[in-house]
């Protein structure tokens, strides 16, 4: 059973089984936390772990999807492009936004994990939570972190960006989609960018913006940072 | 142009972008680069929109799909995190409202701001519903 489980096609059909159910499950409840992305995440290792299958199995195929995910982030390019204006009239408010949220995001992570008691190399792979994996583990390796807890806190906070953004955007009365667009890019970094696009175009691009220019600002800023 | 140069295209501006990035002196990655890149294939002209529209909007509509491998891949990592699972979940979800708030709030005063300072015209809310 193990050559099946190891073909390319058996990550890659349960991923796609997996997200068309998790797209069937939001449409049907319209709840929230109904999100495509957490149902198909939740059904895939619901299913590895229940059949004992390796996780390596799995990766045959699932590192075939996340080559895409170069690509798919390349051409947030259009997004921006097509609202270069809004870029250009807004460029400060989304600069400073991006650099005070970057700022937030590794102080408060500093400062949360000295409240809980946390030790130095824990602190340190947290800082870089909010920032995608390749930024979070360049920077964590950097800073002494591990980048296995990096990579565990940066998904997790994509996937919670993802699923709560719009519920963040009522909480906090946004009504402009440059902000929207913004906060879920320089929180949640591409995962969070992935339903900033289904929100809207305007947001979609400005989360993508945020979240480039949120990965490098937070580099600079762990350059100072003495844990 | 046909899809499957619309392929090459796309995944040609992210192999150069894979390559900048590791001859990059400071930790960018090649997605990111390759974001810019193409941004500037298209500001200047060199491509239009046009030629990679089918290929990007397929990556578009679909990109949470492309993370499901990283989620799942948590598992791998599980074993790190297992002892301090409470704080460290505690850390991310606080950190993340925290972030969003304040980058939000940080847009919202600097357009409002800039409002003033320029007669009103800038970020009045003029394109707050669209």
């Amino acid at each position: 059973m193990n050559e099946v489980f190891s073909s390319p096609f058996f990550g890659i059909t349960l991923s796609i089984l997996a997200y068309e159910l998790g797209i069937l499950i939001e449409r049907k409840t319209k709840l929230a936390f109904a999100n495509p992305l957490l149902i198909a995440i939740i059904l895939c290792v619901a299913v590895i772990e229940l059949a004992h299958i390796p996780l390596e199995s799995y990766n045959v195929g699932g590192n075939l999807i996340s080559v895409f995910l170069g690509p798919a982030t390349a051409v947030i390019a259009i997004s921006i492009y097509s609202q270069f204006s809004k870029l250009k009239k807004y460029f400060l408010p989304i600069f400073l936004g991006t650099l005070v949220g970057s700022l937030v995001s590794v102080g408060s992570a500093y400062l949360l994990c000295r409240v809980f008691g946390l030790d130095d190399v824990l602190t340190r792979s947290m800082m870089v939570k909010s920032v995608s994996t390749p930024f979070a583990v360049a920077i964590s390796k950097s800073i002494g972190g591990l980048p296995a807890v990096s990579v565990a806190a940066v998904v997790l906070t994509g996937i919670l960006g993802a699923v709560f953004a719009p519920l963040l955007i009522r909480l906090f009365g946004i009504k402009n989609p440059i902000e929207a667009g913004v906060a879920i890019g320089t929180s949640s970094h591409a995962v969070g960018t992935s339903k900033a696009i289904v929100i809207g175009e305007t947001e979609g691009a400005m989360s993508g913006i945020a979240l480039a220019l949120a990965g490098i600002l937070t580099v600079i800023i762990t350059l100072f940072v003495k844990v | 142009m046909k899809l499957m140069l619309q392929i090459g295209v796309v995944f040609g501006v992210c192999l150069i972008g894979q390559t900048v990035s590791v001859f990059s002196p400071i930790a960018v990655p090649g997605s990111v680069i390759s974001m810019v890149l193409l941004f500037l294939l298209l500001f200047f002209r060199v491509l239009k929109v046009d030629h990679i529209r089918q290929k990007a909007d397929f990556l578009l509509k679909n990109m949470a799909f492309f993370f499901i491998p990283a989620g799942v891949g948590i598992l791998a990592n599980f074993a790190a995190v297992r002892d301090h699972i409470l704080p460290l979940l505690a850390v991310v979800v606080l950190t993340t409202i925290l972030t969003f708030g304040a980058t939000a709030f940080t847009v919202r005063t600097v357009i409002a701001v800039q409002g003033k300072l320029g007669g009103g015209k800038a970020g009045s809310g003029e394109e707050s519903h669209e």
